[in-house]
């Protein structure tokens, strides 16, 4: 028993955690704890008074766990696991299920979209990004890259810059979603990354494929660097752009449908690329030319606002550019004003209304958001907000470049010195297959699975224990029927009964929450009899105990024996096994969606999420799309666990406390 | 004794109806109407020189000849069941069901499920009995030896990836040993059971199987031994606990005697119906394990036939299932008489 001052509950919590994390020096100096201080006995009557001395059970149980640093420590972490995957999805404001995000699968975890290198910071000429990686040249004509460069499980990585590239002066660079295109000062056309579809060479392979459009000759002989306007790079193609408005186009022509019509122009203005198609703007006709009658001829000023047909807005305007994002296009038209063509996605900023006199002087186009800069030297992101990257931040003067592609956005001063950067830094936990952010669903998918085993378990609770209660009472036939029907839910077979349940859910159309509750009611159902029998067997012990039987020849009514004197000796044992059963119903949960027969996409849970590690291939490929999610489900488990090990341990009376 | 298991099998005979019956029914529910699929797929084989009515009138024809021939004219789910079973009369006043043999057709792999469900049982029981003798053979005197030295620091250590272990899902160790063994390392195969493309006989035929089911039974095996080591150790402390252990040690017995023979005798009667229980959960397979390795087994058997909605299939594995399970708490009953002198199976 204690000798020490009664201590407040949250204060002895706090240093109970101080001192796991930090060391009992800390635990000292922040809670003034004076060793070994002897209390004096106090004396009533002449006899000593030890009422303080006396603990009840309850409060003896909960003093030796508080004794058990690491359990002390495990319910912290679950406390925090729980507050984390309850709080937070109510601030991830724009996350949703469903996310995908083609040009951002399977990348792996960094936090270096943005990390422009030193030595390019001051001297930028020139920045291109498409997918997950960018790449810069810098006003001496060097090459960096940076972001997530490596593709996929192919073993390249763009990072590698050749050595032709290091050794000559660059004058233009594009990154596509997996290659990079350098023009030197030569003239001649360098490529790195993947060829798969002839990004950039001509190969057999790349020849015999049908649907690739090869290299002209053209560029591979070498083009005249000063008459070169434009080179760009999209999906899985490129483009050069000759300031004559002759086009050399070549690429994936099962990415880009319209890719063919393109082939051998020698009019167009501007280029780029969307997802699905290529855009240029027409000289002779001042339109949007995609080859496809009816494609991107509505245009908007707001992103929300009424379309126009685009020859009726234009009214002897002329276009000036062309910059396209992922499903849009933006046409900057020469006196300063804009208009959308295409779709956006759900959020989104709108396009700012600009003062009477100012107009864009440069739009560029990341993968959903568009940056522009005006004639005031004002800079304005709008459209897609996914990642916060069309939220400018303040106080930037003196931009007269802008570069923005993907997710980020980059502004530049006269002398090329990089003055501000915003937009997505990167992915903590990486990417899945599907381009969502791991990092997300791991925080949506912990909710789904903590909530799941919860719920799961107070229906296990509930159910079990009223029976358990009921027939340990009654005794009699009642008891002998009600194990009977114990015995039968008992010995269903889980998985198979779970496997028939949900593929009969999946005839049924049910919405993803009404298969949520299914799956928590069908774990409780299948998981009572366990605490029904641990009810029953405790309270036939403790019918025959001692101090009831006390009770009993002292008057004390049945009620009150049954509530005071056994419900909280079953308390602590059902406290136990509902810890162990929470751990249990995740485990379940996760084993079942993992199987995918439990939770399935598009909402996440922490099995789910890891059922694509089933594959070998993509478990070492990939690893990072199992790996954190695995190692936060087994630490959660580990620590819920743990508490119900010390409870149980704390709990037995023989237990002895040595260290 | 005879009398306590004749009420016993009484009682799972009940049980196993009352199970089966709602599992069936749950069954039922699924919207697959095979009567109507023949009846469609033959009216359409003849769909030539006929008009819609007499389209109609044919469709409604084989419809109800083929309703009659599967059994399902009737609603009634009681009646339903008791066909399956064998117990109720078809239209044509034949009994064909369970019972008379007839435990359903394979319409996935085209032959009777009995001849179906063979080969994978065998492979589940060969690789789960292997691992499961494993399993024992380290749990068991790794339990033994935590609990004599309880506390100590092979104890902790012992405890703490015991813990670990438990609170493991079994995929999550299945992925780690795949990534380690066949990524990483490239020492055995990911999947099949033999080399594709090569006929190897005797001694070489074995030895690539065995080189196949190596990773399985080792994933099988370690993703069980922390739940069976902390059962092992928890009832060896609690039998050392015992008053007579006291004793044994005051009459001067050797600590081997002690421990193997007093103690080990009373930790054994909480670990009968895990290790019972784990031997007839052999033959119902490992369904995770199953799935990940592509291990032709009773569990990757039962996954296709939901996936598919091959119903007599699903049926058969279900009965095979509920049957495991209720035989073997019944086993599991009357070993605790044999290990526990104290209980008597009497009434």
């Amino acid at each position: 028993m204690s000798k020490e001052k009664k201590e407040n509950i949250f204060r002895k919590c706090g240093r109970w955690l101080v001192r796991g994390l930090l060391g009992p020096q800390f635990e000292e100096k922040w809670f003034h704890i004076k060793k070994d201080e002897p209390k004096e006995i106090q004396y009533k009557n002449g006899v000593p008074d030890d009422s303080e001395l006396i603990v009840s059970p309850g409060r003896q149980i909960f003093n030796r766990f508080l004794e058990r640093k690491f359990a002390v420590l495990s319910v912290f972490v679950v406390l925090f696991m729980f507050l984390i995957v309850t709080i937070v999805p109510h601030f991830m404001t724009k996350y949703y299920d469903a996310y995908t995000e083609v040009t951002q699968k399977d990348l792996p975890p960094t936090m270096s979209f943005m990390s422009v290198p030193k030595d390019l910071q001051g001297n930028i000429k020139q920045i291109s990004s498409y997918g997950s990686f960018s790449v810069g040249l810098s006003n001496d004509g060097e090459v960096y890259v940076w972001g997530a460069t490596k593709i996929g499980a192919t073993g390249l990585n763009v990072r590698d810059i050749p050595e032709e590239v290091k050794n000559n002066k660059m004058a233009f660079v594009a990154a596509g979603i997996d290659h990079i295109i350098a023009i030197g000062e030569d003239g001649k056309m360098y490529g790195w990354g993947s060829n798969r579809f002839g990004q950039y060479a001509v190969t057999e392979t790349t020849l015999a494929n049908p649907n690739l459009q090869p290299v002209p000759e053209a560029v591979l002989n070498g083009l005249d660097v000063s008459h070169i306007k434009k080179v760009v790079c999209g999906f899985q193609a490129s483009a050069i752009l000759m300031d004559d408005g002759v086009l050399y186009i070549w690429g994936n022509k099962q990415a880009y449908s319209n890719l063919v019509n393109f082939v051998d122009k020698d009019n167009i203005v501007d280029i780029d690329f969307t997802l699905n198609y290529v855009v240029g703007i027409d000289e002779k006709q001042n339109s949007v030319y995609t080859g496809t009658r009816g494609l991107y001829d509505t245009v908007r000023t707001s992103i929300g606002g009424k379309g126009e047909k685009l020859f009726q807005f234009l009214a002897g305007r002329k276009i000036n550019e062309i910059t396209a994002t992922s499903t849009s296009i933006c046409i900057l038209l020469d006196d300063g004003s804009i208009a959308m063509v295409g779709d956006f996605p759900t959020d989104v900023i709108d396009v700012p209304t600009l003062p009477e006199g100012e107009g864009f002087t440069l739009i560029e186009g990341g993968t959903y958001h568009y940056t522009g800069v005006t004639n005031k030297g004002n800079v304005y992101s709008f459209g897609g907000d996914h990642y916060r990257q069309a939220e400018v931040p303040e106080g930037l003067t003196g931009v007269s470049k802008i570069y923005a592609g993907a997710f980020q956005s980059y502004a530049v001063d006269e002398n090329g010195s990089l003055l501000n950067k915003w937009g997505l830094k990167g992915y903590l936990f990486g990417t899945d297959d599907r381009g969502a952010d791991i990092a997300q669903r791991v925080i949506a998918g912990g909710r789904v699975t903590m909530t799941v085993g919860a719920v799961a378990v107070i229906i296990e609770i509930i159910i079990g224990v009223s029976i358990g209660l009921i027939a340990g009472y009654f005794g009699g036939w009642v008891d002998i029927f009600l194990m009977r029907v114990a015995e039968v839910f008992g010995s269903i077979p889980l998985y198979p009964f779970m496997l028939i349940l949900s593929s009969l859910l999946a005839q049924v159309s049910l919405s993803t929450d009404a298969r949520l509750y299914m799956i928590m009611v069908i774990l409780g159902i299948l998981g009572w009899p366990g605490f029904a029998r641990i009810t029953r067997a405790q309270i036939l012990v403790a019918r025959e105990s001692e101090y009831v039987t006390a009770a009993q020849a002292m008057g004390v009514r049945e009620v009150r024996i049954a509530f005071k004197h056994i419900l909280p000796n079953i308390i602590s044992v059902i406290l136990v096994n509902m810890t162990l059963s929470f751990a249990a119903s995740m485990q379940t949960e996760t084993s079942l969606s993992f199987l995918g027969f439990g939770v399935t996409y598009p909402q996440p849970s922490w099995g789910n999420m890891l059922s694509r590690a089933s594959n070998a291939t993509a478990a070492i490929n990939f690893w990072w799309q199992w790996l954190f999610t695995s190692a936060i489900l087994v630490f959660t488990t580990v620590c819920i666990n743990t508490i119900g090990d010390t409870l149980r341990d704390v709990m037995d009376p023989k237990s002895t406390n040595d260290k | 004794m005879g009398r306590y298991i004749i009420k016993r099998l009484v009682y799972m005979v009940a049980v196993f109806f009352l199970l089966t019956f709602l599992l069936f029914v749950l069954y039922q529910m699924m919207p697959a109407n095979r009567a109507y699929t023949d009846a469609h797929t033959e009216v359409q084989a003849l769909k030539k020189g006929l008009s819609a009515a007499e389209m109609e009138t044919k469709f409604e024809e084989l419809y109800l000849k083929y309703q009659r021939m599967y059994g399902t004219d009737t609603d009634n789910k009681l009646v339903l069941y008791l066909r399956w079973l064998g117990l109720y009369p078809f239209y044509n006043g034949k009994l064909n069901g369970i019972f008379q043999g007839n435990f359903g057709f394979s319409y996935e792999h085209n032959a009777p499920v009995v001849e179906v469900v063979g080969p994978p049982m065998r492979n589940s029981m060969l690789i789960g009995l292997v691992s499961e003798i494993f399993v024992l053979g380290i749990t068991i005197p790794l339990g033994i030896a935590c609990a004599v030295r309880k506390n100590s620091r092979f104890d902790r250590g012992t405890q703490i990836f015991t813990l670990i272990g438990f609170s493991t899902p079994s995929f999550i160790i299945y992925i780690v040993f795949i990534v380690f063994f066949c990524s990483i390392l490239h020492l055995f195969p990911v999947s099949g059971m033999k080399t594709p493309g090569t006929s190897y006989t005797g001694f070489k035929a074995i030895l690539d199987v065995l080189h196949h089911i190596a990773l399985p039974i080792i994933c099988l095996t370690f993703s069980s031994l922390a739940s069976i080591t902390r059962i092992a150790r928890a009832s060896m402390i609690d039998a050392l606990s015992l008053d007579c252990i006291r004793t044994a040690r005051a009459k001067g017995l050797s600590e081997k005697v002690v421990i193997y023979s007093h103690a080990w005798r009373n930790a054994l009667v909480p670990m009968v119906a895990i290790i019972v229980g784990g031997f007839f959960g052999i033959i119902g397979g490992a369904m995770i394990m199953e799935t990940m390795f592509g291990f032709k087994g009773m569990g990757l058997l039962f996954l296709s036939a939901t996936r598919t909605a091959d119903y007599d299939l699903i049926m058969f594995l279900e009965v095979i299932y509920t049957f495991i399970g209720l035989f073997s708490n019944l086993v599991i009953d009357l070993c605790y008489g044999l290990v526990d002198p104290r209980v008597r199976i009497s009434k």
